[in-house]
């Protein structure tokens, strides 16, 4: 283990984690940590896509099913996403294959493979993941209630996550395809976790960055971050690799105020961040809306029970998250942004008053898991105790019986988390637009449409959820 | 730990969890499960006919064998019974959920499971064949004949012939049976086996050249009462309920949940008993419709519970008029 250099206590309200508990310092700083949480999280994986393949059609009796769509979602988005930003990334199973493949090693690489192609430049965005999300999105409720279906979508991540493995460099797959690591990316940023360098002039001064060209210690950013730059999570996987590899003992794990990367400048922002953010809130409407909505025949549509209502679906829902949502959001942008007297292009402010956005969109993600997770959750006992539903009964509870928790308190937490979400949100758009236009009320002036726009935003959501 | 003892253990580690789980999962379902077993057990899995239906739909056994068969619903809730002259019942099996069933067979005969829960418009013809042979006479178990179709047939007698509907014929049983003591009944109307191989029509001809004197109304209601006298066991309004309601209605009226579904409207037994014979309607029931939606209950019901369940029809179909 390498040495630990003293160092005093950063001094801007930010705490570093691992200082104040050494024993998990030790172990994430092992280059076991990451190896072994993600082969311990490779087997309830592959019991999942066993399930789906060979368990029950009944979703509702599948392991595959309950345990990845209820509740491994639920946690992701309720505890994981909300409190610890990236974590999942740090031991999803779905690119390990892919990684000790090109490592040809699973704790410490031997030769590498190679391959080391760079991703296309044009692609080094997020819209090759905001279109998976999307293509993903239009076939969630088959994904959701069909075992073999959403084996499939794991085998295909995994397969897909191989193959950019073999073909480019480090871990590409998370960074630039992964669909799911793309929003979790993006809602990290409110997280109250961060990892960041104490010092970056000591990035600056130190010059073989190990970091980045890896050491004894660890491997070199596999997300092809420098962290000596890093000032938001959406791109840190928290793979932890630089923690091991720095020598300087310069990174970091801070304990900050929840959703610090949102409102401070960062010129990097850019259109397919907004588009996420954009298309993450426009899902976290529609979703509710066609599974827990009266509409029944739009919820035939969404299960593909005929193609021609499919196309019907998928058209609305694209244009919905694609073109309506997002020029409903430029309008409000556009009509704040004039006579505000900032000189930004529109297009500039649009990117960066979509992470208003961000803190509404998570809590309805939140809200949704929460109300999903209350009333489907007790399907767990029984997969738990029979995840094939083979009839089989391992810890006794296989034939526990489906009972919704909390189903008068559900609305009311739903519509306190959506407030949270919204006036966290406005205070973030009155933050950006006082950073954009002159200070005082000018600034406040031009974020009032996206404000609105919040409002709006959280009323229907409300409406769907209160009824 | 160094790195290549590292690389090894966690290769053994990632060889037991992607070869391990579905060999231990496979491996306990279809090798350890039975093997700890003291019987057979057959997995069957539980589909809508029109997605599969039962497989296997053929399971064979021995007489003296105890086996358990282990019915999984796949799709929709399904209710698994074994007839015929079983008695088993599974009860709902729900989606996902597995229903058990040990048998041990002791009379080697074709037997058949089938789904008694309405569970898709093809329900009926959700069954499967248990076939139990004596291993001291091995070889095809023989269909028994049926000594009352044998003698429709030997008489000619289609039973896919449409009955004649009773056209301003309204029986009542109750007020039958009040008008019974003044009215003057031939034997052979009070043996049973007579009435089940007459219509009521018939009877009511008997009764006319016995009475002569009285009115058609009162020997109608006489006759409904002898053709509906004896009052239907409650499992036999059970099998009713289970296998016939769906589409022939809760009281026969032809109006069940599935009736627009049917090739043919279902029949309606209060239209239809008047003129129909007992061991027509037992063969119907036993053989099947032609041509129509009415599944052969034959390989289902006994020949007793068959003949009860005509009793009821008739009893549905003098009831409350």
């Amino acid at each position: 283990m390498k040495t630990l250099i003293d160092r005093p206590p950063t001094d801007d309200g930010r705490r570093d984690v691992l200082a104040r508990m050494p024993r998990l310092r030790r172990i994430v700083l092992s280059r076991a940590f990451q190896p072994v949480s993600m082969l311990l999280l490779l087997a309830p994986f592959v019991l999942a896509v066993v399930a789906g393949l060979l368990g029950t059609p009944a979703g509702n009796r599948n392991f595959g099913i309950v345990f990845v769509w209820i509740v491994w979602w639920a946690v992701l988005m309720v505890l994981l996403v909300p409190g610890l930003g990236r974590i999942w990334c740090t031991v999803c199973p779905i690119p390990a294959p892919g990684e000790w493949i090109q490592r040809r090693g699973i704790m410490r690489g031997g030769a590498k493979l190679r391959t080391g192609r760079r991703w296309p430049r044009r692609l080094r965005n997020m819209w090759v993941q905001n279109a998976g999300f999307l293509t993903l999105a239009l076939f969630s409720t088959v994904i959701l209630t069909r075992p073999s279906v959403s084996a499939v979508v794991l085998i295909g991540l995994t397969g897909t996550a191989v193959a950019v493995s073999l073909l480019f460099e480090k871990r590409t797959f998370c960074r630039y395809v992964c669909p799911i690591g793309g929003f979790i990316g993006l809602y990290s940023m409110v997280a109250p976790i961060e990892l960041r360098v104490r010092d970056p002039q000591v990035c600056v001064d130190h010059r073989s960055k190990d970091c980045i060209t890896g050491n004894e210690y660890g491997y070199g950013c596999p997300w092809m971050v420098y962290p000596g730059k890093l000032d938001r999570n959406l791109d840190c996987g928290l793979c932890t690799e630089c923690l091991r590899t720095c020598t300087m003992d310069n990174v970091v794990i801070n304990l900050r105020r929840p959703g610090a990367d949102l409102a401070k400048p960062a010129p990097g922002r850019r259109i397919d961040e907004a588009f996420k953010a954009l298309i993450m809130l426009a899902c976290s409407i529609i979703y509710p809306a066609v599974l827990f909505g009266p509409w029944a025949t739009v919820k035939e549509w969404a299960a593909v029970e005929s193609f021609g209502g499919w196309l019907i679906y998928a058209a609305a829902f694209l244009a919905a998250t694609l073109v309506v949502v997002p020029g409903l959001f430029w309008l409000a942008v556009a009509w704040g942004h004039k006579g505000s007297g900032s000189d930004l292009p529109v297009r500039r402010a649009f990117n960066d008053y979509a992470h208003a956005l961000i803190p509404l969109g998570l809590a309805a993600w939140i809200a949704f898991s929460v109300g999903f997770a209350l009333t489907n959750g007790s399907y767990a006992l029984g997969t738990i105790s029979d995840p094939l539903g083979w009839g089989w009964d391992l810890v006794g509870t296989a034939d526990v019986g489906w009972t919704p928790y909390l189903s008068g308190a559900a609305p009311t937490i739903q519509a306190a988390i959506l407030l949270g979400g919204l006036i966290f949100g406005v205070r973030t758009a009155l933050r950006i637009g006082l950073r954009h236009g002159p200070p005082g009320p000018a600034g406040l002036r031009a974020a009032a449409p996206v404000a609105a726009f919040l409002l709006a935003a959280t009323l229907l959501l409300l409406w769907l959820y209160l009824g | 730990m160094t790195g290549a003892k590292g690389n090894r253990a966690s290769l053994v580690l990632l060889v037991l969890i992607v070869v391990g789980i579905p060999s231990a999962v496979v491996g306990y379902q279809y090798g350890l499960r039975p093997a700890l077993a003291d019987h057979r057990i057959v997995d069957i899995t539980a589909r809508a006919p029109e997605i599969g239906g039962f497989s296997p739909d053929v399971v064979r056994a021995e007489v003296g064998e105890t086996i358990t068969l282990r019915f999984a619903a796949d799709d929709v809730t399904h209710g698994i019974a074994i007839g015929p002259g079983l008695g088993i019942d599974s009860g709902h099996i729900d989606p996902g959920h597995v229903g058990e069933i040990t048998i041990t067979p002791d009379t080697p005969g074709i037997y058949t499971y089938y789904c008694n829960t309405w569970c898709s418009p093809d329900h009926w013809r959700m069954r499967g064949i248990l076939e139990v042979v004596d291993p001291g006479a091995p070889g095809a178990v023989a269909e028994p004949s049926d000594p009352i179709i044998d003698a429709l047939d030997a008489a000619s007698i289609d039973i896919d012939t449409e009955p004649q509907t009773a056209e301003g014929i309204a029986p009542d049983r109750i007020r039958g049976r009040q008008s019974l003591a003044g009215v003057a009944v031939p034997p052979q109307l009070h043996d049973p086996e007579w009435r089940f191989s007459h219509s009521p029509a018939a009877g009511l001809a008997e009764l006319q050249s016995a009475n002569p004197d009285l009115g058609d109304g009162v020997l109608i209601d006489v006759v409904a009462y002898l053709w509906s006298e004896t009052p239907p066991p409650a499992e036999i309004k059970e099998l009713y309920a289970k296998n016939c309601a769906a589409c022939h209605g809760e009281r026969g009226a032809g109006d069940g949940p599935a009736a627009t579904s049917t090739i043919e409207e279902p029949v309606a037994y209060p239209e239809a008993a008047w003129h129909r014979r007992g061991d027509i309607w037992y063969a119907k029931i036993r053989r099947g419709g032609m041509g129509t939606d009415m599944p052969n209950f034959g390989t289902i019901f006994t020949p007793e519970e068959t003949r009860l369940l005509v009793e009821y029809l008739r009893y549905l179909s003098f009831s409350g008029r």
